[in-house]
């Protein structure tokens, strides 16, 4: 489907400009990761943003380019609980719709008006990481609509080349969406089983030793060589459950223990987002 | 979204539904085991106009058809890369040939596009959208699949997968689409190339002569005729766990009272070329070589399903109403709705255990398990 009420550049026709700077290549190329293999990057969330919508959540990441500056911009905002329109069929359940759309210009590559496939790919997997977590039958006839913005995608503008494909970037962007409308929904006054929230991890292999490949979390496309697998957990940590798991890579399927420990790191990558939650949380209610 | 449409069963049926579920051995409606999958009925090669197409009927009457058409395509070139002009062409040849071990055929996920089709869904519903991104996440999750298409420095083969499905879905699809496309993909065949190096492309008009996609070896001694694939298009199979059993290819009905429910999307390669090296099974050229590519959560339409009400506070079965309930009945109200009361049903809340998620995955990458069983069961088919 096309967008017709707009008029579009034409799509996908040049490829955008890079400024080859001698001294940028040799900033990128020396660049590897400065941090703990198990230590995510800092974390600014923030709730209440939005007047007008019921709940809202702000969220920075800090990039790895330049210290300080954020990389991952999201902004949440929670319509609802609100009754259901006349001409909807009767739901025992509270009803559900998660929209995430990357601004235009939130990443390298613009992006149209329209949701594209891997936004609504993003949007299922917000659906089912919060389904699990929100008590979902004190609501009856009501929806609530989880409205997401990427404002700045984690993309690192400096590397020359696109990174293959940018489905590691959907894995980082999906954990902050989970985070952010965990505290959305929180803020909404939802009622909800635990505060869920997404945690990336990744297997890879460095660009100066060919040695055996690690696991690190939090894992940042352009620090490493190659990555060979990835997983983001949405993760309730008082009680212990997964609510959501996206896998990608390749591993031997004789070798279960490297998929199990690449869960697990998982699930401390979102325990730790967890804190900065539950810290951001108990904050607004003091 | 596909997976979560209306079951028309109430409370009651839904209990005993995941009751029998539960059992040891379980007890399926259809009277299948565990792990047994829906008798199909499978064809390749019936569209004549594609690359390879592939058509699967299962018993309960889904059925779908893929076809696969491949297009020539400029590479854009991007600068920063060994730019590629064709007057080089000619030096650029013996270049070629002293890194001949290196392999130096590069692919792209914009080279493959999938699109699925679901009658009575609309073609922007993110369910088909979820769909369509987990069968080419696991058909690109290598990095191997979009090399195959590589044919020059300059040119690529686009490859189109369009997987319709005819009849209306009456189970969730993944599993009907995944081995369509599995099969599809193991029919298809490109025109042998002619032309040498960086040229413009020139391909053999004689059909006969294309090679597959996915390159197949003879047998030995058994049969002469009959050919195997070592290496294989990914299948997807979907997986749900029901208190401690864990079932295959759940039907409608099954999937409305899991627990959870995973998607796992597994491969068989020719060679342990990866990380395997260190731990390489002496069985390997027996068994198959099986590779996890991709996990996805489904979100199992259980949590979608009406409660029911149990008879402590049900006002129909003495239990006060609002006005005049104590302390001590707000208590047990509240531990009725968080407590499970046998044969009453409840929606699923939160998520999975880890161990329940692991158990899923390990069964499915099992050896000798369900994948063994699927894949060679496929090979059966008759490629044409």
């Amino acid at each position: 489907m096309t967008d017709r009420r707009r008029i579009n550049g034409p799509a996908g026709a040049t490829v955008p400009p890079i400024f080859d700077d001698a001294g940028l290549q040799d900033l990128t190329s020396s660049k590897g990761r400065s941090r703990a293999p198990n230590a995510i990057r800092k974390m600014y969330l923030k709730t209440g943003v939005t007047p007008s919508a019921s709940g809202s959540a702000y969220l920075e990441i800090e990039t790895s380019a330049t210290p300080g500056v954020s990389g991952l911009k999201l902004s949440c905002s929670v319509h609802g609980p609100r009754s259901l329109p006349r001409s909807a069929p009767f739901s025992p359940h509270i009803v559900l719709s998660t929209h995430v759309k990357y601004a235009p210009f939130a990443t390298k590559q613009r992006r149209g008006y329209l949701r594209d496939p891997s936004e609504r790919d993003l949007g299922i997997h917000l659906e089912a990481a919060l389904r699990g977590a929100i008590i979902a039958d004190r609501w009856p006839k009501s929806g609530v609509d989880i409205i997401i913005s990427i404002v700045e995608g984690d993309q690192d503008r400096e590397a020359s080349r696109l990174q293959g494909d940018e489905v590691w970037d959907m894995m980082n962007a999906l954990s902050g969406c989970i985070t952010v409308a965990a505290a959305a929904l929180a803020d909404a006054g939802i009622d909800c089983v635990d505060t869920v929230a997404g945690g990336v991890a990744a297997l890879v292999q460095n660009a100066g030793e060919d040695s055996t490949p690690t696991i690190v979390v939090d894992p940042i496309p352009s620090e490493h060589e190659r990555i060979l697998a990835a997983c983001c957990v949405a993760y309730l940590p008082t009680r212990d459950e997964v609510t959501n798991l996206w896998f990608r890579g390749d591993l031997p399927a004789s070798d279960l223990d490297l998929y199990t420990s690449l869960v697990e790191k998982g699930i401390q990558a979102s325990k730790n987002a967890n804190r900065v939650l539950v810290g951001c949380l108990s904050e607004t209610v003091e | 979204m596909a997976s979560s449409q209306h079951v028309l069963l109430s409370p009651a049926e839904l209990a005993y539904l995941h009751a029998s579920l539960s059992l040891t051995p379980p007890i399926r409606p259809d009277g299948r085991s565990p792990t047994q999958f829906r008798p199909l009925v499978a064809e390749t090669g019936i569209l004549p106009g594609t690359n390879g197409s592939a058509r699967i009927c299962f018993a309960d009457g889904t059925e779908a058809i893929v076809g696969v058409k491949a297009e020539v395509e400029r590479t854009a070139q991007r600068p920063g890369e060994e730019t590629v002009f064709l007057e080089e062409g000619g030096a650029g040849d013996d270049e070629e040939e002293e890194g001949e071990a290196v392999d130096k055929r590069k692919g792209d996920a914009s080279w493959v596009e999938m699109t699925v089709e679901i009658p009575g869904l609309r073609d922007d519903d993110s369910g088909t959208a979820f769909l369509s991104a987990m069968l080419s996440e696991a058909l690109l999750a290598d990095g191997e699949f979009a090399k195959r298409l590589w044919i020059n420095r300059r040119f690529h083969w686009k490859l189109y997968l369009d997987i319709i499905l005819i009849s209306p879905p009456l189970s969730y699809p993944l599993p009907l689409l995944s081995l369509t496309t599995h099969l599809a993909l193991l029919s298809t065949r490109l025109p042998r190339l002619k032309s040498e190096g960086d040229e413009d492309p020139f391909f053999d008009d004689d059909w006969a002569a294309a090679p597959y996609l996915y390159p197949r070896t003879p047998t030995s001694v058994a049969k002469p005729t009959a050919t195997t694939t070592t290496t294989r298009p990914p299948i997807t199979l979907l997986v749900m766990a029901v208190g401690n059993n864990i079932i295959f290819d759940p039907s409608k009905e099954e999937l409305a009272v899991a627990d959870v429910a995973l998607a796992v999307s597994v491969t068989s390669t020719a060679s342990s070329h990866h990380i395997d090296t260190d731990t390489g099974h002496p069985a390997a050229e027996a068994g198959r070589n099986l590779r996890l590519l991709s996990i996805r959560t489904i979100d199992p339409p259980s949590r979608l399903t009406p409660p029911a009400v149990a008879n402590a506070a049900n006002a129909a079965y003495g239990a006060s109403n609002g006005a005049a309930l104590g302390t001590q009945k707000m208590l047990e109200a509240r531990t009725a709705e968080t407590e499970a009361v046998e044969g009453v049903w409840r929606a699923p809340r939160g998520g999975a255990k880890r161990m329940v998620l692991g158990a899923l995955v390990q069964k499915v990458l099992e050896r000798g398990g369900v994948v063994d069983e699927v894949l060679d069961a496929l090979e059966g088919v008759d490629l044409g």
